[in-house]
């Protein structure tokens, strides 16, 4: 009982990063209006951004923070520019295959500039263990946990209070509206890749810290939990896919409680499975919405 | 304040428009009518900039916005309200008002206040389902919410694509109501409207449209009387 308590803990904080992780992923379908497969590396990305800060300036883990969400901004602008601006106007099916291009393009280059083998990344904090009665809680889960919920503060304010957030909000709702409210479309658009990137890439910074490892190729796997995490809310919508990460992130720490460490990805492609059987379009809904 | 002229669209190889010639003067309630297919809606959506032009220009306000970016046209003061509302269905119906002041970065907080108002005191009913979803609202309650988010825009000129498709007839007096009273604030109205009747009479000037070219044109009482709007738009 006692273990499978604590595994429920490390559930939601690894949980927590993955729900960040399907925020941003929700924020770029919302947009774009399509599926993106360069995610993964975007997270990969913020993670060696974070790890070069931590290296060169020291742990100082906003300085991390600020470094992986700039390099993933940057990841962003590039895929919108090479992968779907390009391509506004021809079938989306374009873009998609482009994103897979991109996506091969810098998971190679990763491995050559920062080789292939796994990294370990640098203590950043003072890792202790907190026992709350039977449960046990690291330094390093509090942190991910606390930044996650500042980020999550943060963004919510960012969509639902500026006019930046109702501009993101009303294209990824209805481009042709969009356009006929006077929002500069294809710029707002690309704003809102941008910080979706840039929310993947703080949790490759936070995951990597949660891991204490990084690799090129780590992407890959992440890529499909953030997109199997944000089936839950249809692709696009934000609250239900950060509680698609979050159940996955507990499904995944429960499940490898009754079976091998070696199985957690297992639990991410039958989690997207069974959603995708029982319910395809996601739980977000169109309730209250009139036919 | 609007001049059309010579317009025409293609859709791959299918003609739409040809040869469209429509003016707008400021102040004026202006009707285009005609069947399904007619090109009514690609009229509009020409002069929005939604869809590209082959031949012809559009002005507005003197300029010339005929290869000018949609969100350039809203600012310049023209909205579109168009067909089947399209209102943002999980925004709140605040939400959805705020979001058509997004477009126009002139808009300081006191003048984006001032339009609440106004939308308010034109459309009381939307001020109390402020923080309802727009998709839960009514046909007709979209309707006015469609057509408060276009005023949000404190356009010169409001385009209305079929503001009455799908209304219950109570509703659909309601709105023509409301488009006379958008014209007391100062707003000039291009209108298209399948309930021919009541566009034409409460329409300065009609234009009839067929198979994407004007066959008629006049004041909005005289086409309401005219034989063949009437055997052909009237059921007469």
């Amino acid at each position: 009982m006692e273990y499978i308590l604590n595994q429920l803990v490390n559930g939601i904080c690894q949980g927590a990063i993955y729900a960040m992780m399907a925020i941003g992923y929700s924020v770029v379908v919302g947009v774009v209006g399509m599926v993106t497969f360069t995610h993964g590396e975007v997270i990969m990305i913020g993670a060696f951004a974070s790890y070069y800060a931590f290296e060169m300036a020291g742990n100082h883990i906003l300085l991390g923070l600020l470094f992986s969400f700039a390099a993933a901004w940057l990841m962003g602008a590039c895929v919108y520019k090479i992968c779907y601006e390009r391509f506004f106007s021809a079938p989306r099916n374009i873009s998609m295959l482009c994103t897979i291009g991109f996506s091969m393009v810098v998971k190679n280059l990763a491995q050559i500039v920062f080789g292939p083998n796994q990294k370990p990344m640098l203590n950043i904090v003072d890792n202790k263990i907190y026992s709350l009665g039977i449960v046990q809680i690291s330094t390093i889960q509090i942190v991910v946990v606390i930044t996650v919920i500042v980020s999550a503060t943060v963004l919510s304010f960012f969509f639902n209070k500026t006019r930046w957030g109702i501009k993101l909000r009303a294209v990824s709702q209805d481009k042709t509206a969009a356009y006929m409210v006077g929002i500069n479309v294809k710029r707002t658009a690309m704003v809102g890749n941008c910080v979706g990137c840039a929310l993947a890439g703080v949790s490759g910074m936070l995951l990597s810290i949660y891991y204490q490892t990084l690799q090129a190729t780590m992407g890959g796997s992440l890529g499909m939990k953030a997109f199997s995490s944000s089936v839950l809310g249809g692709l696009t919508d934000i609250r239900f896919s950060a509680l698609g990460g979050l159940c996955l992130g507990i499904i995944e720490n429960l499940g490898i409680t009754f079976s091998s460490a070696s199985f957690r990805d297992i639990f991410a492609f039958i989690f997207l499975i069974l959603m995708l059987l029982i319910r395809p379009e996601g739980f977000a809904s169109k309730k209250g919405a009139r036919p | 304040m609007l001049e059309i002229t010579g317009l025409a669209v293609n859709y791959g190889y299918v003609r739409a428009l040809t040869g469209v010639d429509i003016t707008v003067r400021k102040g004026e309630i202006i009707s285009l009518i005609g069947g399904n297919g007619a090109g009514k809606t690609t009229t509009l959506m020409a002069v929005s900039g939604l869809v590209e032009k082959q031949q012809g220009q559009v002005r507005f306000k003197g300029a010339d916005i005929t290869r000018m970016a949609p969100d350039r046209i809203v600012q310049m003061g023209l909205a579109h309200v168009p067909e089947g509302r399209k209102i943002f269905p999980s925004l709140t119906v605040y939400e959805n008002l705020i979001a058509g002041t997004v477009g126009n970065p002139k808009l300081d907080k006191q003048q984006i206040q001032a339009l609440l108002e106004e939308s308010y005191a034109l459309f009381p009913r939307l001020r109390e389902r402020l923080a309802q979803g727009g998709g839960s609202l009514s046909g007709g309650e979209q309707q006015m919410l469609a057509i408060a988010r276009g005023l949000m825009m404190d356009p010169d000129l409001i385009m209305l694509d079929e503001p009455s498709l799908g209304l219950a007839p109570i509703v659909v007096e309601e709105i023509f109501e409301l488009i006379l009273k958008i014209r007391e604030l100062g707003k000039t109205v291009l209108l298209i409207e399948q309930n021919a009747s009541m566009a034409l009479s409460i329409a300065d000037r009609g234009y009839v449209l067929e198979l994407g070219r004007v066959t008629m044109e006049g004041p909005g009482r005289e086409l309401l009387n005219d034989p063949c709007v009437k055997h052909a738009y009237l059921g007469d």
